[in-house]
């Protein structure tokens, strides 16, 4: 399999320091891990070069013969994810209890899409859970609404500077932290190199810029007959903000200024004409050339993955576990089925998200984060600390942020690059160096309150709005502005 | 001589003094005491959440905080439901799709009733089988028809574009003229059965000699359907189509999982509409008025139900 050649776009996005500002702050200079030098070879050195006993760590925090009771809710795996993940996530909640055999854990796992609704209904009827894992986007919302109890990586022994800066900002509120990220990744395009081959594109080459992205679809489409670009528009779906962000954020758009150093969320972007012009690209695609699956719309990226390894589509934004999403499905597939899924394994290519028009690329800064609530909101009215302490510390550690974290994303606490466990994904999970290498780029999401209204129903909206028809691009484009006015009046 | 009927003796055991109301409670203290918990429950579980949706719908409750930090603001969240352009556009969503699945639902009910009251072989396997999407897990069902629709590689697109009868799939649910169209389908499917159980039970109560009767006197198979068939089942059609009705207004998870209300908000119906107003939006105020309009608009349904219930009973009484 042909490899990709990153250098160049690596170097130039290590050192785009107007984005790299957004993550890092003075301070993660004399960290452990010095992101200043953030490359996939910086990566590959420091794999496999410390050792860190997890038990020994928390036990700092929590004595590992603490007896206590603990409900915890989290964002677990759901159908787009490897089986890899589940066994991760299976082996984490074993050892948990046989670390802390004397805490009772109540575990509930939900989806993405799930995790939000149930949550605020349980807050809202004093029923939440002492501890919950949320998507990055909803640290600052519950935060902000007084919800959480404060709490920052030095109440579970790690000190800040081992968590990306980019990362905590979605933790913090109003200057005081009120949770830890678990894990954080960015994305890479990825790209089927036999259907470029076979629509006369250069198999080995993504597209440099969406509107090539816009061309390549078109191309793929009009000359094997299938989609080209894996869109994605389903309202109350995370992978919807997830893959049109960056792209709105490339061609100079944003839902604020979100995609600037230091962002105030002041003035409203979305109508902008940079926005309005990534807009247009995705209408595009789905109304002028019809090159998109039709079913965009009510779909999700787990519906685009048997779409991709059944060789019926050519590009597609995801994590690099989608390789291993392919290798499942190939796994379940029979016959002729199976022989063309290995087709598109043999030629799956992943690389850098697409510039804008201007050269500007983005991606969203994306992971979770966990949190401990205030008692008053939790089922009994009392939250056990220590036992809440204990599953964040061996969470966030960086032997769990890495292993929760193998196939899909990063581990939030930074340490995790230094272990043994990522030197060994470095050479097993293919593909790595190129989501690793998108991390300079990323940008957060808002990190206010109404982010989760904003990206996911208010930006899917504008989307189904114009690609449906029900609006022209324009009209989209300024009925989702006056949306987002609107809600940050607090109507 | 005075005759009291049965109507007299109930009005006034309803309007008794104070006095005797209380006698009357008292003297029925164990009926009382049995349905006592009941009542409870129902309190607890259906009065309180009433009463919260209403007080709740009088005030304003912004997304970026706690419920507790609700501001008194009247009657303006009914005010905004009934100027926005999006209620108009939900509510017709609603009513087409509450007429259309409910009078679809029944007439197809109704004709497959009318089939399987006659004797022929098979009937019971034809029986089981019709009442399969009425027994089946409805969000089963939902995801089974997406799968059936799905506007790239669906079931029927397959089929239409093998045949040759179409050079692509048709759109059936990412296309906002056809997508309640093809919901309601799904929704008729779903509900016929229910329809057709009902009506094979309100056929069993005509009786045969009447039929026999209208045969002898040369009326024919129409006319007996029509002027003997018919009206006995008039009752039990009145409320297999008010419960179908209710049902239909309450719908959520067809709607809900094949769509979310869209594309671009045009399989929104009232239910998926205030849902995500609350939970995806957290308007919780906005969304309380929308339920309280609803429930007004079911109690009327639930009046005509009951007053249909009323009328089978008087029949049968006076049978």
């Amino acid at each position: 399999m042909t490899r990709i050649t990153l250098g160049g776009a690596v170097l130039r996005g290590t050192v785009a320091t107007a984005l790299m500002a957004s993550l890092m702050s003075g301070s993660a200079l004399g960290a452990p891990v010095d992101l200043s030098k953030w490359s996939p070879e910086y990566v590959r050195s420091i794999a496999g070069t410390q050792d860190f006993d997890t038990a020994a760590d928390c036990g700092k925090v929590t004595p590992l013969d603490y007896k206590g009771r603990l409900t915890f809710w989290y964002q677990g795996v759901f159908e787009g994810d490897p089986d890899l993940l589940r066994q991760y996530y299976k082996d984490f909640f074993e050892t948990f209890r046989k670390t802390y055999p004397n805490i009772q854990l109540e575990d509930q796992a939900l989806t993405y899409n799930d995790l939000l609704d149930k949550f605020r209904t349980a807050l809202l009827g004093n029923a939440a859970p002492m501890a919950v894992r949320l998507q990055i986007l909803g640290g600052t919302e519950f935060a902000a609404k007084g919800y959480l109890q404060p709490l920052k990586p030095e109440d579970v022994g790690y000190p800040t500077e081992d968590f990306w800066p980019g990362a905590m900002k979605a933790v913090t509120w109003d200057g005081v932290t009120y949770g830890i990220p678990t894990n954080n990744e960015t994305m890479a395009f990825i790209w089927n190199a036999d259907i470029f081959k076979r629509a006369g594109l250069d198999p080995d080459k993504a597209p440099a810029t969406w509107d090539d992205v816009v061309k390549y679809s078109k191309q793929i489409h009009d000359k094997l007959g299938i989609a080209g670009y894996g869109l994605v528009a389903r309202k109350n779906a995370g992978n919807t903000p997830y893959r049109f962000m960056p792209q709105l954020w490339a061609y100079g758009g944003g839902v604020f200024d979100e995609a600037t150093a230091s962002p105030t969320y002041k003035d409203v972007e979305l109508n902008s004409p940079q926005s309005k012009a990534a807009l247009q690209a995705s209408y595009d695609m789905y109304v002028r050339d019809k090159s998109v699956p039709v079913s965009a719309l009510t779909n999700q990226q787990a519906d685009n993955q048997p779409l991709f390894v059944a060789g019926q589509l050519g590009m597609m934004v995801s994590h690099p576990s989608d390789y291993n999403v392919m290798l499942d499905l190939q796994k379940k597939a029979t016959g002729a089925d199976k022989e063309k899924a290995q087709t598109v394994i043999d030629n799956m290519r992943y690389g850098l998200i697409p510039t804008g028009p201007d050269g500007k690329r983005a991606v969203v800064f994306g992971g979770s984060n966990i949190h401990i609530l205030k008692p008053e909101y939790v089922e009994g009215g009392k939250v056990d600390e220590p036992a809440a302490k204990a599953i964040i510390c061996m969470w966030t550690s960086p032997e769990w942020s890495l292993k929760m974290a193998y196939a899909g994303s990063n581990p939030g606490n930074l340490n995790g690059f230094k272990t043994k466990w990522m030197k060994e994904r470095l050479d097993s999970i293919k593909f790595l160096d190129v989501t690793t290498s998108m991390l300079p780029y990323g940008i957060p999401f808002p990190a206010l309150p109404q982010s989760p209204e904003i990206m996911n129903i208010i930006v899917p909206d504008m989307l189904q709005n114009a690609l449906t028809g029900a609006m022209t691009v324009d009209q989209a484009a300024d009925d989702a502005a006056e949306k987002v006015k609107n809600l940050m009046d607090g109507l | 001589m005075t005759i009291v009927t049965g109507k007299t003796e109930a009005r006034r055991r309803l309007q008794p003094g104070s006095s005797g109301l209380l006698r009357n409670i008292w003297k029925h203290r164990a009926d009382y005491a049995y349905v006592l918990p009941a009542i409870a429950v129902m309190l607890i579980v259906i009065a309180y959440p009433i009463y919260y949706t209403v007080e709740l719908s009088f005030f304003k409750t912004p997304p970026g905080l706690q419920l507790r930090d609700k501001s008194f603001i009247g009657l303006d969240n009914y005010t905004a439901i009934l100027t926005s352009q999006v209620f108009w556009k939900v509510t017709l969503n609603t009513l087409i799709w509450t007429i259309a699945s409910t009078f679809v639902a029944f007439v197809l009910g109704f004709a497959a009733a009318l089939a399987l009251h006659r004797e022929f072989i098979g009937r019971g396997v034809l029986r089981a089988i019709l009442i399969i999407p009425w027994v089946i897990s409805a969000v089963a069902a939902s995801y089974i028809w997406k799968w059936i629709y799905h506007s790239d590689f669906g079931i029927i697109g397959a089929v239409l574009v093998g045949l040759g009868l179409a050079d692509r799939p048709p759109n059936f649910i990412d296309n906002v003229s056809t997508v309640l169209p093809s919901l309601i389908v799904v929704n008729i499917w779903r509900e016929f059965p229910f329809a057709m159980i009902m009506m094979m039970a309100g056929l069993q109560t005509v009786p045969d000699q009447l039929l026999r009767a209208a045969e002898v006197d040369g009326a024919n198979a129409w006319q007996r359907f029509w002027h003997v068939t018919f009206p006995h089942l008039r009752n039990v059609s009145t409320v297999t189509i008010l419960l179908l009705a209710v049902a239909n207004f309450n719908s959520f998870i067809i709607p809900w999982i094949m769509t979310g209300g869209g594309p671009s908000n045009a399989s929104h119906i009232w239910i998926t509409h205030i849902y995500e107003l609350a939970f995806g939006r957290q308007r919780w105020g906005v969304a309380s008025a929308y339920s309280v309009l609803l429930f007004l608009m079911l109690m009327v349904l639930g009046y005509f139900y009951v007053r249909a219930l009323a009328g089978n009973e008087r029949k049968e009484g006076g049978a």
